[in-house]
């Protein structure tokens, strides 16, 4: 269970030229912070970069106390949802949601057993070898957060996650990612354009 | 089809069973599957770098550096041994070493481009998001990049093999005479040298078997899924590490590529006294009974040149036409004799047309045919794809405007067809000038192709010998880069646009 929030200080992203001022927030365990704004204004470059795939312009970000500036994607301990589940096609759903439990050294038998209690959780107990590309939209939307939380990240980073869906299952999911990051206690920051799906998430909400 | 028939109708002779059957054919597989098999593992380790580098990158060079990777598969492969023999002379002896050396660089194009394709649909969000959960860059590209990619890995794996169990030029000239040899070998020397046809009958129908069955196992090695269909933006390269990789990537692939050409070209123009022009103002003055006159070589490879591409492109264009028209059986045969090696093609012609009326033997176009036959599915395989991008509709636009329908035909795929025609023709020609193993097969004595006066000039001791093959070996490619130059600038211009 996360217990240390995340937080950004003075953080100024883009790519060559800054996208906004100079950022300064914090999300507790369990918080979902909703960032709301129109498309291209810099909601998924604040993702890339709290994540590490891009370096900020300027500002610190903080996992408890610690600095990531310079720690490398994969010892960030993060959880990423992009807007498409991107499930890897080779593995089965179960040894997908086990991945970052088999990255950090657990035996595959403990993998499986906090996979199988996963796809129990969010109601796909009955699918764990089916091949990812015969999953409906919202089955793989699923075992998408599945795999996210599956290590238990410091913080959960959703990119507009399940907005390709049909709008009864994006709110059916979105319910279920508040429920989950509530029971985990996962500090998670969701970025969205929909107000609406901001209201029904938001602990907090930052709107650019 | 005729010369295959007439390939596989005379195998089946109790001689033939009996060579089959016996362990030298079986021992020279096996020696040829692990060359085979060494030289596709080097091959994808210096190829899937270079494809990661090219077609993952977005930088100022690239297209050439691509063009320059290119140059190895498109040279003639007795060119390609000669440089490495002048590069390695001292340092590495003829033998297992050379020929794997030799196979991986000819083959580097067929790893970068195949698995360089598949490489630019992959969805790096699928990495990232494996970065995310944990994985450091080795667990991604052996859990995530690699299986991706499988397919393309398998298929490039399998081409090369195919070439390399099927190589002539290269073991003839680099290879040590035993540990180094293939069927194409045993072939070409039942054939031509201990008249044993059984022999080669059945080291051909051997060669058959084994191409067929690396393609049903890489087909059902392949996985079957369904393919993402996305192009994605090659990424800028930014910052130290990355500008590195992509540096000393590019260095290292231009050092190799360049390497054996550039040994050729200074052989060509030195001697133990030091540097000289002598070698290349000698070649009209070179006579030797058993080799020929190099500059009517010349001659004759450069007419034979013309006369493959005028009939390729005639023959190809026609059944390209026929495969338009959904006449698909038309395609899948003109296509076979893709997948059969130059000799077995050549054997085949010299039985199909050795008796009665059809008798070619000492007409001297038994060559012309072969080259023909080699280049008829390159060219179909090159328009096809063309002449389909082009709206049908165009057809009847044309007819309901009053044109005729052979106008109205033209004016709807004139334009492309004529210039895949003529990029086809270039490259069957540029075929055809370095083609080597059907050549050595049916060239008579006195009247050798350049790339076999190359290899029968290498096997002549002395200085003299080494160095006219090497002008030889620099002509041949300056032809052979001029016509592909000339091809790329007709598809890029005329065919696709």
């Amino acid at each position: 269970m996360s217990d240390a929030g995340l937080r950004a200080r003075d953080l100024v992203i883009g790519y060559e030229t800054p996208l906004t001022q100079p950022l300064n927030f914090e999300v507790g365990p369990g918080e979902i912070l909703v960032v709301v704004g129109e498309s291209g204004c810099g909601k998924s470059t604040l993702l890339s970069t709290l994540a590490g795939v891009t370096l900020p312009l300027r500002g610190e970000i903080y996992s408890g106390d610690r600095c990531l500036n310079d720690v490398p994607i994969h010892k960030r301990n993060i959880g990423l949802v992009f807007q498409d589940p991107l499930l890897f096609p080779h593995l089965s759903v179960i040894d997908n949601i086990g991945y970052s439990l088999r990255a950090s050294g657990q035996s595959r038998d403990e993998a499986r057993a906090r996979s199988q209690e996963l796809l129990d959780w969010v109601g796909l107990g009955n699918i764990v070898n089916q091949k990812t590309w015969e999953l409906s939209g919202g089955q793989a939307g699923r075992v998408a957060l599945a795999r996210a939380i599956a290590a238990k990240p410091a913080v959960l980073l959703l990119d507009e996650p399940y907005s390709a869906l049909d709008s009864p299952t994006r709110m059916r999911l979105l319910a279920d990612v508040k429920n989950l990051v509530g029971l985990e206690k996962i500090p998670t920051i969701h970025v969205t354009h929909d107000h609406g799906e901001a209201q029904l998430l938001a602990t907090r909400t930052l709107t650019w | 089809m005729y010369p295959l028939i007439r390939l596989t109708a005379t195998a089946w002779t109790a001689d033939t069973v009996n060579a089959l059957l016996a362990s030298t054919l079986w021992q020279v597989v096996l020696l040829a599957s692990v060359q085979a098999m060494l030289s596709v593992g080097l091959s994808l380790l210096i190829g899937i770098p270079i494809a990661r580098v090219l077609f993952t990158y977005q930088f100022l060079g690239r297209g050439f550096i691509l063009a320059l990777v290119t140059i190895p598969f498109v040279l003639p492969t007795v060119v390609v041994a000669l440089g490495f023999r002048s590069l390695f002379s001292d340092s590495i002896p003829n033998g297992l070493l050379l020929v794997v050396i030799a196979h991986a660089y000819i083959n580097i194009a067929v790893v970068v481009r195949l698995v360089g394709a598949q490489w630019s649909t992959l969805d790096r969000r699928m990495e990232v998001t494996a970065a995310t959960l944990g994985a450091g860059p080795m667990r991604i590209f052996s859990t995530i990049t690699l299986p991706a990619l499988r397919n393309s890995i398998v298929l490039a794996s399998a081409v090369v093999f195919i070439f390399s169990f099927s190589s002539l030029g290269i073991v003839v000239v680099l290879g040590d005479g035993s540990g180094t040899r293939t069927l194409e070998q045993v072939l070409l020397r039942s054939t031509s040298v201990l008249l044993d046809f059984p022999t080669a009958l059945a080291a051909a129908i051997l060669q058959l078997i084994v191409v067929g069955l690396v393609f049903v196992i890489s087909a059902r090695v392949s996985r079957h899924e369904p393919r993402t269909k996305i192009i994605l933006e090659r990424a800028r390269v930014r910052g130290p590490q990355a500008a590195f990789v992509v540096t000393a990537t590019c260095l290292v692939a231009v050092t190799l590529v360049l390497a054996p050409i550039a040994s050729i070209f200074w052989a060509s123009i030195s001697s133990s006294g030091g540097l000289t022009t002598g070698w290349w103002s000698g070649l009209s003055d070179f006579d030797n009974a058993r080799i020929g006159s190099p500059l009517e070589a010349l001659g004759r490879s450069v007419g034979l040149a013309l006369f493959t591409s005028v009939i390729a492109a005639i023959l190809g264009g026609a059944i390209a036409i026929a495969v338009m028209s959904r006449k698909a059986i038309v395609a899948t045969l003109a296509l076979i004799p893709l997948g059969v090696s130059a000799v077995t093609l050549g054997l085949g012609i010299l039985l199909a047309f050795s008796r009665g009326s059809l008798d070619l033997r000492g007409t001297g176009a038994l060559i012309p045919i072969t080259h023909a036959l080699i280049a008829v599915p390159i060219v179909v395989a090159m328009a096809t794809p063309s002449l389909r991008t082009v709206d049908p509709r165009r057809y009847f636009v044309a007819l309901s405007l009053g044109a005729g329908p052979l106008r109205a035909w033209w004016t709807a795929f004139g334009t492309v067809f004529s210039g895949v025609m003529l990029a086809a023709g270039g490259l069957a020609a540029a075929v055809s000038l370095g083609e080597f193993g059907a050549a050595t097969l049916l060239s008579r004595t006195d009247s050798p192709t350049v790339p076999v006066q190359i290899a029968r000039l290498l096997s002549k001791p002395g200085e003299s010998a080494f160095a006219t093959a090497a002008v030889l070996s620099v002509i041949l490619v300056v032809m052979t880069m001029s016509l592909l130059l000339v091809v790329d600038r007709i598809a890029s211009r005329r065919v696709f646009t």
